[in-house]
């Protein structure tokens, strides 16, 4: 549909402001005025002109007088005046355009606003992300595909509900425990809680997502082959011993193109809305007239 | 059964790989199982949701959902998105977002009409002019008559409720359907797209995703859906339908030849749902027949698991039947099919559309056929129509749609923002090595997965022959619970002079403390069906744990973890039996609840004047609800909220999970 749409649109406006960018002369183009209230902000002011310039492109483009929510919609608009009307919806539609309601309508103005940002941001087939500026993008936004480290552990936890009232005093054994175990694994001490084995590898986040604040610092702050605990989470008592810890790394692009293509798709899609929009600007004559 | 020509759909390619074009980066790498940095060989726990629906279904789509696939991924993983009802300018009036991300995701668009949305979407395909895409758009438009709406809706949706050999494609779709076809191949090809885009390839294994879709054939409105979900981006050419497939069996048939048996490394399952709204057809062959070994063997292989809860109410057992159970009445909706629960007609739920039920059936016709069909594993979902999957909060509900209120229309819903018998629906769990898609699909396959009612309530189950008593002492139980038996899902063979199977069943809390964990047993006693639930395996059902109405804050204490090993101490080695665990959580408030307390609803002084729900179609057909109301007297009106001071639903709830039964299968 995009495609279509750009057909339609932009030919005229777009090509017509690349024309003038490229060739750096002066164009007659199209000269609209736009209303602006007596205290708007400069921004106020850029958004009524984008608008204004988006809107005169719909209707040069005859999307008002095509589109089939806007014909619909200002048939309707007719009946609610005129509701005594024996006239066809396609001379209702007529008579509303000749009212120039279609430029004043708020669902008409919305849906033809919405149809000039989807064509603005149509990404053609020779624009697409090669392989090359795939590379760039995971290069300059290297943040933005950034894989959380991981921490590998061994851990020794003590329930609070099997062990009740006991469990202070079996922390302090399982510490004193721990503390002569040297480089041995911690074989056998402690309780089973699903999903946490004797060794575990998860990044601190994950921790924190499942076990609370507490254990999560406990195993990224932890100093490497040393027994620390016991830290509380909602189940009981946890020891812990990291054994090694990975930093925060970029995937290589082979491995995560489709979200690198995805990520610049969007970013691309933005970038020439506003090169288009630009374009469309420069082409335009412009009075700003502020109104009480 | 209907064929679709290649010829017709001429040399289209699904562009699956990551970077689809000519000059865009390789393919995605390889998706070798053991790929993962968290690869732990005696599984993680991962959560997701497999059933999942975004502006590409019909229903959500009239229902003003405008968020896509790709915003549906993005909640997900933690972002928030846009709901509607959306103003004028199409500024959405209200957003949403997850507690936390999920690790796994499947959506699960009706495939129905993915290719009718397109042709009436774009100018340039064959049957935009049609009647049926003018009444579609007409539809849309912001200021829409709700009855048009509807009537609309009604129109197309109701080719998916035809018997099976009248069912067909709209009429917009041309001559041999061909413009749907063709335009809901492209639809496909994008989200299978879509799937890939989001799939997290490197060793971090931060999401997974997978293609999939919904067969969503319904017969005179009762429901036969079923979630067709594929292991990656090697996928049928089509997602065939009730249209091109009519019968369950026929897709079966479908799926085994044209994507397992194909060789293109093609891989499949079919997830169950909503058997409680099948008018009990749901446990039958799909055309009315006598079951057949073919078909037993089909279902059996196609079909691991289901889902035992959604939005649309819990499938697992019905209050009253079968045995006294006190826990079967958990958010049992009152009605029979899709219509009536869209229309909000009370009607009572068929017994046999239940799993209980069908469980019991199921180990019956593995006597006479060898096979059982209904061997299923236990998932659960929330069929959200939002594109909000994983959107299980009781205190943040927001409707779903789909078959609850739509909430399109202006202004944002004021009372309960859906049909108060729904809910928010719950996740499924899986017992897997790694966040990926082989190992994901794979456990889902063995059915080593477990549902919930929206906590993430951790739970583990093993069951053997010999296993120590106090296995619950031991940390390494899960080595051991690996070693001397099968984890849930799995099947026991008989062990000659055996006492009987014991289990060993270890839960974790989410949020709220733990109750108790119970056993449930069925089994078949001389051809005849039995079950009998063992309440309180461990924990303590009368630990006094409240919740305060006034403030839905929980009371009493409860338990972190949990932990037993039990034998079942009736067994009869000669019988055919399964065993599943039931994870309870301390009360909670029920949606319905916390939004009386969070809007400070005070009976005493009611706040709202009127009930939109009722006067106002668009915001939800409560018949039942509105039957004693005069909307052409606006000033007797009744409160909106009475709701709040006369529930209609059991204000309180226990949440909880279900794991997947593990068989037991004696000596033939």
């Amino acid at each position: 549909m995009l495609r279509t749409l750009l057909h339609f649109f932009l030919i005229g406006g777009l090509l017509f402001g690349a024309k003038v960018f490229i060739e750096g002369r002066r164009v007659e183009g199209p000269e609209i005025t736009v209303r602006v209230s007596m205290d708007a902000t400069q921004g106020d002011v850029e958004n009524a002109v984008r608008d204004a310039i988006l809107l005169n492109e719909a209707r040069r483009y005859g999307w008002d007088k095509r589109d089939p929510i806007v014909f619909t919609h200002l048939v309707r608009n007719m009946r609610f005046i005129d509701p005594d009307s024996i006239d066809g919806d396609l001379a209702l539609y007529e008579r509303a355009l000749e009212m120039n309601m279609q430029a004043h309508d708020p669902v008409v103005r919305s849906r033809l606003l919405y149809r000039a940002g989807e064509a603005l941001a149509y990404v053609p087939e020779d624009r697409m992300p090669t392989r090359d500026e795939l590379e760039a993008h995971l290069r300059a936004h290297g943040d933005r595909f950034e894989r959380e480290g991981r921490v590998r552990f061994q851990q020794v936890f003590l329930s609070r509900s099997k062990r009740g009232d006991a469990l202070s005093a079996d922390a302090s054994a399982m510490r004193e425990q721990l503390s002569t175990l040297g480089e041995r694994p911690p074989k056998g001490l402690g309780d089973p809680l699903p999903g946490l084995g004797p060794e575990h590898s998860a990044t601190p986040s994950k921790i924190k997502e499942d076990y609370g604040v507490e254990l999560a610092q406990v195993v990224e702050e932890a100093v490497t082959g040393v027994w620390r605990g016991p830290a509380t989470s909602v189940y009981g008592l946890h020891f812990v011993k990291v054994i090694d810890q990975d930093a925060a790394y970029v995937p290589a692009l082979d491995i995560i193109a489709a979200e690198v293509r995805a990520d610049r798709l969007r970013e691309l899609r933005a970038e020439l809305r506003k090169e288009r929009l630009d374009a469309l600007r420069g082409a335009y004559t412009v009075h700003i007239e502020r109104v009480p | 059964m209907r064929r679709i020509s290649l010829l017709v759909l001429g040399p289209v390619w699904l562009v699956v790989a990551a970077g689809c074009g000519k000059d865009s980066a390789s393919p995605a790498g390889s998706d070798e199982f053991g790929r993962c940095a968290d690869f732990h060989e005696l599984r993680q726990v991962y959560w997701g949701d497999t059933h999942v629906h975004t502006n590409l279904s019909f229903d959500a789509n009239m229902q003003g959902t405008r968020t896509s696939p790709a915003d549906a991924y993005q909640f997900a993983q933690g972002e928030p998105i846009a709901l509607q009802p959306y103003d004028e300018a199409g500024n959405p009036t209200r957003m949403a977002q997850i507690d936390r991300p999920l690790d796994f995701v499947m959506l699960s668009d009706h495939a129905e009409f993915l290719g009718t949305l397109a042709v009436c979407n774009d100018p340039v395909l064959p049957g935009y002019d049609s009647q049926q895409c003018i009444d579609y758009r007409n539809a849309q438009a912001f200021d829409a008559d709700p009855a048009d709406v509807f009537t609309i809706f009604v129109e197309l949706n109701a080719l998916t409720a035809l018997p099976p050999q009248d069912t067909h494609y709209p009429s917009l779709c041309g001559p041999g359907d061909v413009y749907c076809l063709e335009a809901g191949t492209d639809v496909w090809a994008e989200v299978v797209n879509g799937a890939e885009a989001v799939y997290d390839r490197s060793d971090s294994c931060e999401f997974t995703s997978f293609p999939g879709y919904e067969w969503s054939g319904g017969p005179g409105t009762k429901n036969l859906h079923r979630n067709v979900m594929f292991k990656n981006a090697n996928v049928t050419e089509l997602p065939y339908n009730y249209f091109d497939e009519p019968y369950a069996e026929g897709l079966w048939a479908r799926l085994q030849e044209e994507c397992i048996d194909a060789g293109t490394g093609c891989d499949t399952l079919t997830i169950a749902h909503n058997s409680n709204l099948s008018e009990g057809i749901y446990f039958e062959m799909g055309n009315g027949e006598t079951f057949t070994a073919e078909y037993v063997e089909a279902r059996n292989a196609m079909e691991p698991v289901i889902e035992i809860y959604q939005h649309k109410g819990a499938s697992e057992c019905l209050p009253g039947e079968t045995i006294s159970d006190e826990l079967c009445g958990f958010e049992i909706i009152p009605f029979s099919n899709l219509a009536t629960t869209n229309l909000e007609v009370i009607s009572a739920p068929d017994p046999r559309g239940f799993l209980r039920e069908a469980y019991g059936e199921g180990m019956k016709l593995e006597e006479s056929l060898g096979t059982n069909p209904f061997q299923y594993g236990i998932t659960a979902a929330t069929d959200t129509h939002i594109s909000a999957p994983g959107f299980v909060a009781e205190d943040d509900f927001k409707g779903h749609g789909g078959a609850g209120q739509p909430n399109r229309f202006l202004p944002p819903p004021a009372g309960f923002p859906d049909i108060e018998y729904l809910s928010p629906g719950g996740l499924t769990a899986v017992w897997a090595e790694e966040n990926a898609r082989e190992a994901i699909f794979s456990a889902i396959r063995r059915k080593e997965t477990f549902g919930t009612s929206g906590p993430r309530i951790v739970v583990r189950m093993f069951g053997g022959w010999d296993y120590p008593n106090n296995l619950c002492d031991f940390a390494d139980l899960e080595a051991q619970g690996y070693e001397g038996g099968v984890p849930m899902g799995g099947t026991l063979d008989a062990q000659l002079g055996s006492a009987g199977p014991m289990f060993v069943v270890s839960a974790k809390q989410d949020a709220v403390p733990l109750q108790r964990i119970q056993i449930v047993k069925g089994w078949l006693e001389g051809g005849e069906y039995q079950v009998k639930v063992y309440p309180e395996v461990t924990g303590d059902a009368n630990n006094g744990a409240s919740v305060n109405l006034n403030t839905c804050t929980p009371q009493g204490e409860g338990f972190g973890d949990l932990c037993s090993v039990w034998q079942d101490p009736e067994f009869d080695p000669t019988e055919r039996a399964y065993y599943y665990a039931r994870v309870i959580e301390n009360p909670t408030c029920r949606w319905t609840t916390y939004q009386c307390v969070q809007e400070n609803y005070d009976c005493e002084t009611p706040s709202r004047e009127i009930d939109l729900d009722c006067c106002d179609p668009s915001a939800g057909l409560n018949v039942d609800w509105c039957e004693s109301i005069d909307c052409t007297d606006p000033d007797n009106l009744p409160l909106a909220d009475a709701r709040c001071c006369v529930p209609r639903v059991e204000p309180v709830i226990q949440e909880r999970a279900w794991t997947s039964p593990i068989w037991y299968q004696p000596p033939s």
